[in-house]
């Protein structure tokens, strides 16, 4: 039916006489030059600008000096560039930790929840909030005997025995990632709740009937769908905490050993006008987020190597017997044929 | 085509216009006043020109009648009985920095505006200038802030001084009668407040950041009494950070911040300090004493009802018996090159009549520019009788930039945001990692290889001898 009707379509609209395809050529390009031109003048042309630089000892005024690859050099060969590099640890771990949060409290809001809309709303409100507003908060917050102290009081605690948050730096970075965490939390658990409500419904209906429980639910079901989903938002956490700059730069601006790699390239920068190093810097982290995006995908080829949903499989298994059905059919079939009727139909479609 | 025939005809028009435009204005330049500073007498002088002139300044609190202090138009008036015939037009701009050099750009800026930041060299494409720094230097202080060449283009508005801001009342109640002459005896005053008031001795105001850079002022002059430390001799000094022995130089500046944290005379958790906050806690005389310039005393005083409890005293070093501190000048007023010739003259009369007769520096408790006022200290001096006040000399030719490239290149940017190093006297301090010694051997390497690397040749070693 369907394959008769398009015959008939395609019969009944004329020719396009019309000189098209120059104005599309032309809508096409007038569509992509501007944000192309963008594209061009404020992004790849200040990169590659600045990777200029990296060779260069030069300051933001003054004449630069070709110093080949010294920056490099010295970038892996000053101690406090590889130690900062080491506090994105924290954040990774920080990065992790958030994930698997956002992923618990977005499986539990994609059901039906008393208030689910509330703690949506609850959850997500953080990310819309400045960044320095957020560094604001978190410096009142942390700071002795406000806003965290004084929870952690009603909840039993002895001020004496707290620690100081920002001024110990045994605990000082892990206070950061924790202002972190609190701000990018509420992003992860949208974007998961919408991969979440994409999976089809009637997969848990079967599964509840095969006598699946939740856990095993969320393991075969909700874990393989939003995989493509959970990939791209622990590496987007992960580059994201090795390039983590807005907390440790309000909130302790980078002192008492919190200085991020970010913050450092700044200082390097604009306290010490030392453009070419930092330059350098920021091509070498480029580098290192390139290495770490590839190792992850490999790492997530190989734990999701057979973790699909079988869709893919049953699809080929079907392919397979249907193949093998067909021959069987021909196989079978009578030698002399019905009529022609239904060949022609085949020939149209 | 007729469309773009029109379009290149007004771009052509345009074109010619601005290029007129150009022409018109340095041909203004033609009519420059010979006039210079020192030749003025104030009140005979240019008795007989009748024009007005426009002032551009950053002081728009002044515009206000609601101003507790003298007002523009106060200062007007009185300037008027002397010059009836000159009226000045005050306009006040808030983001003064950036919008005086938008309107410099510009070039219709009116007669007179307080200078922004311009480069030495570019200063002769604005502005006027007063005379020469020899004739000048003797009648005006700060004749080095802008000048260019051996000429002076800015007549400094008013001077700053370095110092302590300490609370007096909390200083008694301690039981301590004399300021502090030495880093020992300001170590020993602040013991003795932890230990008999209920003050925080030093508020460092660690995580202002700025606040901590603003140590590096008291390295130059106020540490070693002479004004040609900071921009000739330091830049030929190895180790400058060393202990120089008689309790001077940066050595003991430092030293007084580190010694205070390691002693626990600084406020309890230096990591989440609060500026804003900070100010009414000295006030009402929760904090003793505070580290900053001499601007911070009047925002102080107006954050609370005990605006008498706060003062200012010298910085506790002395060297060879005598106190120094260093004093720069404010924003300069700078006079347009293209203004009109009476105009111009107009200007210069109002400029020294601010300098010399309006007592604008004393009011505004500032140091006065003018040197036949030396001795007129304002309220917040009252305690720097015996203190010498040190000018910074420029840097001597050739070596204008040699400052700025060794501080990038040791990473240490004394007096240029170099935050991160005085706060983290403070960390190693509280946390023992790195003793004083340590640090000064630290910031001493890095100086060293700096100066190797600009091939500066070496004349002193940690002082000048």
């Amino acid at each position: 039916m369907a394959s008769s009707t398009a015959g008939t379509a395609v019969t009944e609209i004329p020719d396009n006489i019309q000189p098209k395809d120059w104005r599309k050529t032309g809508i096409i390009v007038a569509f992509s030059a501007i944000p192309l031109a963008l594209l061009v003048f404020f992004t790849y042309l200040p990169f590659f600008n600045m990777v200029g630089y990296s060779f260069y000892k030069m300051k933001y005024i003054g004449t630069p000096k070709w110093v080949g690859l010294q920056n490099y050099i010295e970038v892996f060969t000053r101690p406090d560039t590889l130690s900062s590099l080491k506090l994105s640890l924290y954040y990774m771990a920080g990065a992790l930790i958030q994930v698997a949060i956002a992923l618990y409290l977005s499986t539990m809001l994609a059901f039906k929840v008393r208030g689910g809309g509330f703690f949506k709303a609850v959850y997500f409100f953080p990310y819309l909030i400045n960044g320095i507003a957020v560094g604001f908060i978190f410096k009142f917050f942390y700071t002795r005997g406000y806003v965290f102290d004084t929870v952690l009081q009603w909840c039993g605690f002895q001020l004496d025995s707290l620690p100081y948050w920002l001024k110990d730096q045994r605990i000082n970075n892990w206070s950061l990632v924790g202002a972190s965490i609190w701000r990018y939390l509420g992003q992860n658990v949208i974007l998961f709740i919408g991969a979440i409500m994409s999976v089809d419904k009637t997969l848990y209906e079967a599964a509840e009937i095969d006598g699946a429980n939740k856990w095993q639910q969320f393991k075969h079901i909700i874990l393989p769908g939003i995989q493509t989903i959970l990939v791209l938002n622990i590496i987007l956490s992960i580059t994201g905490s090795l390039s983590a700059f807005e907390g440790p730069y309000v909130i302790t601006t980078g002192a008492n050993g919190t200085a991020t790699y970010f913050v450092l390239m700044d200082q390097l920068a604009h306290g010490s006008q030392k453009v070419g190093l930092a330059s350098a810097m920021a091509v070498v982290l480029l580098m290192i987020i390139l290495i770490c995006a590839v190792l992850q995908q490999m790492f997530f080829k190989y734990v999701f190597r057979d973790a699909d949903d079988g869709v893919a499989k049953a699809k080929k298994k079907a392919a397979k017997i249907e193949k093998q059905r067909r021959k069987m059919a021909l196989k079978n079939a009578p030698i002399v044929r019905n009529g022609s009727r239904n060949n022609k139909e085949k020939a149209v479609a | 085509m007729k469309a773009l025939k029109k379009i290149v005809t007004a771009a052509t028009a345009a074109v010619c216009a601005i290029s007129m435009a150009a022409c018109g204005s340095s041909n203004g330049s033609d009519g420059a006043t010979d006039l210079t500073y020192d030749k003025i007498e104030l009140g005979t002088t240019g008795k007989d020109i009748k024009t007005t002139i426009n002032l551009f300044t950053q002081r728009t609190d002044m515009l206000q009648d609601s101003y507790n202090g003298t007002t523009w138009k106060q200062y007007l008036k009185e300037f008027n009985k002397l010059y009836p015939g000159i009226t000045v037009k005050v306009e006040g701009g808030t983001n003064y920095g950036d919008a005086a050099l938008t309107r410099l750009q510009g070039g219709d800026w009116g007669d007179m505006m307080m200078i922004p930041t311009v480069d030495a060299s570019e200063l002769q494409n604005y502005f006027l200038p007063y005379g020469t720094v020899d004739t000048l230097k003797d009648q005006v202080h700060y004749v080095y802030g802008q000048q260019y060449d051996g000429k002076v283009y800015g007549i400094s508005s008013t001077g700053n001084a370095v110092g302590i801001v300490y609370n007096k009342k909390v200083f008694k109640d301690a039981g301590i009668t004399e300021n502090p002459k030495t880093p020992e005896e300001f170590i020993n005053d602040l013991k003795l407040i932890k230990e008999k008031t209920d003050a925080i001795p030093l508020y460092t105001n660690y995580a202002a950041g700025w606040t901590m850079g603003a140590w590096d002022a008291y390295i130059g002059g106020t540490a070693t009494g002479d004004p040609k430390y900071m921009s000739q001799e330091l830049l030929h000094t190895q180790d400058p950070f060393s202990d120089p022995g008689d309790g001077t130089h940066a050595y003991n500046v430092y030293k007084i911040l580190y010694d205070a944290v390691a002693d626990g005379l600084i406020e309890d958790d230096f990591s989440t300090t609060d500026w804003e906050g900070s100010k009414s806690q000295m006030n009402s005389g929760k904090i003793a004493t505070m580290v900053l310039g001499s601007w911070a005393v009047s925002q102080i005083k107006s954050v609370g009802a005990n605006a008498d409890d706060i003062a200012y005293m010298p910085f506790p070093i002395t060297v060879d018996g005598k106190q120094y501190t260093s004093s720069t000048g404010d924003y300069a007023y700078g006079i347009n090159k293209d203004s009109s010739k009476e105009n111009q003259e107009a200007s210069m009369i109002f400029v020294k009549w601010m300098t010399e007769k309006s007592n604008f520096s004393t009011n505004e408790g500032g140091l006065p520019v003018a040197k036949s006022l030396d001795g007129e200290l304002p309220d917040v001096y009252s305690e720097f009788k015996d203190v010498t006040f040190v000018e910074d000399e420029p840097a001597v030719e050739g070596e204008e930039d040699l400052f700025n490239d060794l501080n990038s290149d040791s990473e240490l940017n004394i007096n240029a945001a170099g935050d991160a190093r005085v706060q983290s006297i403070v960390e190693n301090a509280a946390n023992k990692t790195k003793s004083y010694d340590d640090l000064v051997k630290e910031w001493n390497e890095k100086w060293n290889a700096a100066l190797k690397t600009e091939n500066v040749d070496v004349k002193y070693t940690t002082v000048v001898k």
